[in-house]
């Protein structure tokens, strides 16, 4: 349902703005179509949760409440922080107090246009993304029942949730569908890159012009990043190196090992791995170690440090890795085909870089909203 | 040992068949534990790293220097929520048959822990990073090697646990050595005659271990502060309980089974270690052990089948003068107490890219 009604948008994105195709729709290690290049349309609204503006104001609360989690201490907005591009400064997240998280804290802006939320895809939708991060281990670690009764104890909350879906008290799967409601309102449609694709042709300066072309040419940046949100949302192993830090932090040892241990894996596996198998966890298939899903390039310009462990804290730390052919993991066998050395000059990746750039609009900043309170239950 | 009890409990309850006398009271039996794995018990019971966010150890709410309870009519909770019953004393635990006020567990402390560590209003720990945890702290790595245990792991700590409550056990209480007052034997009388007490608390553990009805008066403030009815709410929910988001008044036993008929019961506590463990009853509401007798000497609350006792003042000071005369020594020495400072920081382990995980 969710892929048809993506290839529709990119296909009515095609009709309406005309795409500029990919250079090769049938590279090595990637026999499918890709999507054209186009600026981003319309947000999708899917007809099980449309949005209304009642919906998306208690989305944004319940966004910013820290109630919706383990100890009340933190928010979405906590690893989601608009100061920092929606997501979390660090190489990984920040994760629930007591913890650290182990993969690196994903944009909020744009991504309702994905249908694949986390970096290995687990999740469909950004309802079902909401529900998964608010009660993972190292993230929220809510438990449900006690979540739902601290909204039941919030007069405020209780009049909006029935306003908005009827409840007679807030139902926390109306908390997931009010984040997503308000999540959908949070998209950069208005980049550089958007207003040259439709039609301005003076939206994006030489140079960046240039790196459009190294974009889909010499570069084959186009062969993944492709669509309006530039990611195919296919699964790649780049040969993105280990997360160093590792070795000498033990509260990320931890983590380490509890992912390893939780996510499932024989003993041989649990006892030696260093690496994040990514995408195997999903499938359980050796081919897919070190697997993770093409990142969006939109809003990039706010949200370093990249790839999903934060290896590279510079578009041009990430523009040099991909010009070297990407680089070497604990399961780099699986490593794809597509990325070569790509011998771009200097010039030529400081207008790649200058090309990235203009994939990000105005920053998007906002005040945390004022939280209802608590009152006895009459 | 456990098993021996049960068996010693049912002989005594064979002999008396049903005619409860002095006899049904008396010294705890002696509980052999593992001195090793017993000081791993000890540690984790104080280490905060047990709970979500570091927050709570076990010693948070059941603190040595208060009998192992807090000192609170309502109890603590995970931070976000706030407790909706008294914390009870750990003392003597091991010897009980269920637990908690209410009785839900009924087969041994390896689940108490288990419920305890893991249920998000008490220490909402996933134990599955509980167990990295404690895999990235030498100290217990040596510990659990010391003790014939070999890697620390999820189900150890609960073993391990359980095995330290083993050395928690009432020392030298008045009633034990022989040496009460005249004032606690007069009391003694009144326990096993004219109070009635004897019949519900029998036993080494002054307890019969069942549920019944009391009418103990709800504590209000469960309902009226939010952060205690989240966690009401959130426990009665998972535990099944009908209209729970209407339902003023805590269950307890109900969440057992018969509804009906156990709505409103609560476990027979121990009388063991009671000078240090102020206030009582399941929520709390009787600030002193005067109060208490005060309270049965009326006949109890509403739905009881209690009948007033007509205790004189002398008998009623008596009787608490008897009940105090059950607790011993405290537990808040070295030997029941982790003294070392635990850093709750985590060292990372030497030569990780070649170590085994």
């Amino acid at each position: 349902m969710k892929a048809i009604q993506y290839m529709l948008v990119a296909a009515l994105a095609l009709m309406l703005f005309g795409g500029t195709a990919p250079s090769s729709a049938f590279a090595a290690g990637d026999p499918d179509e890709d999507a054209p290049l186009a600026a981003l349309g319309k947000v999708p609204d899917p007809p099980d949760n449309v949005m209304t503006k009642e919906k998306i104001e208690l989305g944004k609360l319940l966004f910013f409440d820290p109630r919706i989690g383990g100890d009340a201490s933190i928010s979405c907005a906590d690893c989601h922080d608009p100061k920092n591009g929606w997501a979390d400064p660090g190489e990984v997240s920040r994760g629930y107090p007591g913890t650290i998280h182990w993969r690196n804290s994903q944009s909020i802006i744009n991504s309702a246009y994905l249908s694949k939320l986390f970096w290995a895809g687990s999740s469909k939708s950004l309802e079902a993304q909401a529900k998964s991060a608010a009660s993972g281990g190292v993230a929220g670690n809510g438990e449900f029942d006690v979540m739902e009764a601290r909204l039941a104890l919030i007069p405020e909350y209780r009049k909006r949730f029935r306003k908005v879906f009827g409840d007679e008290w807030p139902l926390l799967f109306n908390v997931w569908r009010a984040i997503a409601a308000f999540e959908r309102t949070l998209v950069d449609t208005n980049t550089p890159y958007d207003q040259f694709m439709r039609g301005n042709k003076n939206a994006l300066n030489a140079q960046q012009k240039a790196g459009f072309e190294i974009f889909k040419g010499k570069g084959n940046c186009v062969e993944c990043h492709n669509g309006p949100m530039l990611t195919d949302e296919k699964y790649y192993n780049l040969g993105v190196p280990r997360h160093e830090a590792w070795a000498d932090d033990g509260l990320k040892q931890i983590t380490f090992r509890f992912e390893i241990y939780a996510k499932g894996a024989n003993e041989e596996m649990y006892r030696t791995v260093k690496d994040d198998p990514g995408m195997y966890f999903r499938t359980k298939e050796e081919k897919d170690k070190g697997k993770f899903r093409t990142a969006p390039l939109r809003y990039t310009k706010y949200t370093a440090p990249y790839m999903h462990n934060g290896a590279f804290f510079t578009l041009e730390e990430v523009v040099d890795f991909y010009n070297a052919g990407g680089g070497k993991n604990e399961f780099d066998k699986n490593k794809t085909d597509i990325i070569k050395p790509l011998n771009l000059s200097d010039k030529e990746k400081a207008d790649l870089t200058a090309f990235l750039e203009a994939l990000s609009g105005k920053e998007i900043s906002m005040k945390p909203p004022e939280l209802p309170k608590y009152a006895t239950l009459k | 040992m456990k098993t021996k009890f049960g068996v010693m409990l049912a002989m005594a309850a064979w002999l008396g068949i049903g005619i409860l006398s002095a006899a049904d009271i008396g010294p705890l039996p002696k509980v052999e534990f593992d001195a090793k794995k017993a000081a791993i018990g000890k540690r984790l019971f104080f280490d905060k790293r047990l709970s979500g966010d570091v927050a709570l150890s076990c010693s948070s709410c059941h603190d040595p220097t208060k009998g192992f309870a807090d000192g609170k009519p309502l109890s603590d909770a995970y931070p976000g929520t706030e407790g909706f019953r008294n914390t009870p004393s750990v003392i003597n635990t091991t010897f009980k048959d269920a637990w908690f006020h209410d009785g839900r567990i009924g087969t041994d402390l390896n689940d108490v822990t288990r419920e305890m560590i893991t249920e998000t209003i008490w220490m909402n720990m996933d134990m599955r990073i509980m167990q990295e945890r404690i895999k990235q702290d030498p100290v217990y790595i040596k510990m659990f090697a010391d003790a014939g245990w070999g890697e620390p792991s999820n189900g150890k700590v609960r073993n391990a646990i359980p095995e330290y409550l083993k050395s928690l056990t009432s020392r030298n209480a008045p009633f034990d050595s022989g040496k009460m007052s005249a004032a606690a034997k007069a009391g003694q009388s009144i326990f096993t005659g004219k109070g009635g007490c004897v019949k519900c608390h029998n036993g080494p553990l002054f307890s019969d271990q069942k549920l019944h009805k009391l009418g103990v008066p709800e504590n209000k403030e469960i309902f009226q502060k939010p952060l205690r009815h989240v966690a009401f709410i959130a426990f009665t929910k998972s535990m099944g309980i009908d209209n729970y988001m209407n339902l003023r008044q805590d269950p307890g036993g109900a969440i057992r089974n018969n509804y009906k008929e156990n709505l409103g019961t609560f476990m027979t506590p121990s009388l063991r270690e009671l000078k240090y463990t102020a206030p009582y009853m399941h929520n709390g509401m009787l600030k002193t052990l005067k109060d208490v007798v005060d309270f049965y000497n009326k006949g109890a609350g509403k739905g009881s089948g209690l009948k007033a006792l007509k205790l004189s003042s002398k008998e009623q000071s008596d009787l608490v003068a008897f009940l105090e005369a059950l607790s011993g020594d405290p537990l808040n020495g070295p030997d029941h107490v982790w003294s070392e400072k635990i850093d709750v920081n985590y060292k990372p382990i030497p030569d990780w890219w070649k170590a085994r995980n």
